[in-house]
């Protein structure tokens, strides 16, 4: 290979090298920039969403390994809450599911409430999952009624949109059977260390 | 001076990437349905546009012919991602409903197209005003479409939770089909049809 050869295969090489090295400076420098701050939206967003599900809360806490959320009021537990992923018409559906804390209690699970937090379900059809008059329906109702009417539960498709709503029916009822085992015994175990 | 004033008129009219060039049209299509997506995503665009013509620009004299693209990607890449983070960081809820499609933005053909075609053989003022031009063009058809689209398939017009008009019948029975992919197919070929049938914009 003739010198001249040489540079013209190394040249580009190196220049493509230099650009490269330049980019990831700047990305590290706007990472560690907004890092922080993309967290603290995270926060806000959760904060958001119990907010919606428990008016009166001052704190909350999540627990990693179990991945559901304490919600708290004055350092007592007012409630449970938990994401659900429902399979939608237009792609998963993103929904957070509270519970009330006395079914550590009762042997009966009663639901505080559901929101969505995202969806992309068809406007003026499968949307209407966000609307009050669908999700309200599971407002203090027992798990074991969470089923549409049509099969003998207590929550009323909407019309246009049996699909999205039977996701999230489906979603919510297998969510919260998971999840009460999970924090009832998670519950019993942490009592038992106390005693 | 008349040369800079050309470039920027260029992109608004004479060759606007949307209507006339029909470039850039999955972002386009995709995130026109609601004159908020279409504000952030002009803003989004239009920094990367301006941005990558800038640098492109400066460094068209040292840039080896046989990498020249994937310079350009990598810039492009690159400006791209730090608008994603801090549209995350500082505006979450747009950043939520433009989505992907903010790093898509990398491979839209508006941004290489100019990278390529205009800045890499243009000197810096030359290349912002094409690029300033260019995303104004964008963004004004992109603001027609979602205009369109947000007042026929939602019955009112809303900007950033604002409510500025209903139009009567039509928000208690709007059509959300224009809200729909579909839709944009719909309003996007009804608008250059019109636009063309005017005398509006000539086709090539």
């Amino acid at each position: 290979m003739t010198k001249s050869n040489l540079k013209k295969e190394i040249v580009p090489v190196l220049f493509l090298t230099f650009i490269v090295c330049i980019s990831v400076i700047f990305l590290y420098a706007t990472n560690s920039v907004t890092e922080e701050y993309i967290e603290d939206a995270k926060n806000d967003a959760v904060n958001a969403m119990l907010n919606e599900q428990f008016t009166e809360m001052d704190d909350y806490s999540y627990d990693e390994n179990l991945d559901f959320y304490t919600v708290f009021l004055n350092d007592e537990i007012v409630g449970y809450a938990f994401i659900a992923v429902a399979n939608g018409y237009g792609g998963p559906i993103e929904l957070i599911v509270a519970l009330e804390s006395n079914f550590l209690q009762d042997d009966e699970v009663i639901i505080h409430g559901i929101s969505v937090v995202s969806h992309s379900e068809t406007p003026g059809l499968g949307e209407k999952i966000v609307e009050a008059a669908f999700s309200d329906q599971f407002n203090g109702i027992n798990v074991d009624d969470v089923a549409l009417t049509k099969d003998g539960g207590k929550i009323d498709a909407i019309s246009g949109a049996t699909i999205s709503s039977s996701a999230v029916v489906d979603a919510v009822f297998n969510v919260v059977k998971e999840k009460a085992e999970i924090i009832r015994e998670n519950f019993d175990l942490n009592t038992e260390e106390e005693t | 001076m008349a040369e800079i004033i050309e470039n920027l008129k260029n992109g608004i009219i004479k060759s606007n990437p949307v209507l006339i060039l029909l470039l850039g049209l999955c972002p386009t299509l995709a995130v026109s349905t609601s004159i908020d997506n279409a504000f952030g995503m002009t803003a989004a665009v239009l920094f990367v546009l301006v941005s990558s013509n800038i640098i492109v620009s400066l460094i068209r004299n040292y840039t080896p012919q046989r990498v020249r693209i994937p310079v350009f990607i990598v810039i492009i890449a690159t400006l791209v991602t730090i608008v994603d983070l801090t549209m995350q960081a500082f505006l979450p809820s747009l950043s939520k409903s433009l989505g992907i499609f903010i790093p898509l933005i990398v491979v839209n053909c508006i941004i290489l197209g100019r990278a390529e075609a205009f800045a890499s053989k243009n000197k810096v003022p030359n290349a912002i005003m094409d690029a300033v031009g260019m995303g104004i063009g964008f963004g004004i058809a992109i603001t027609i479409i979602s205009f369109l689209r947000q007042i026929f398939g939602t019955g009112n017009l809303a900007v950033f939770g604002n409510e500025i008009f209903n139009v009567p019948g039509l928000s208690e029975n709007p059509m959300p089909i224009f809200i729909l992919p579909m839709g944009a197919f719909l309003v996007i070929s009804l608008l250059l049809a019109t636009l063309r049938y005017s005398g509006v914009i000539k086709s090539g």
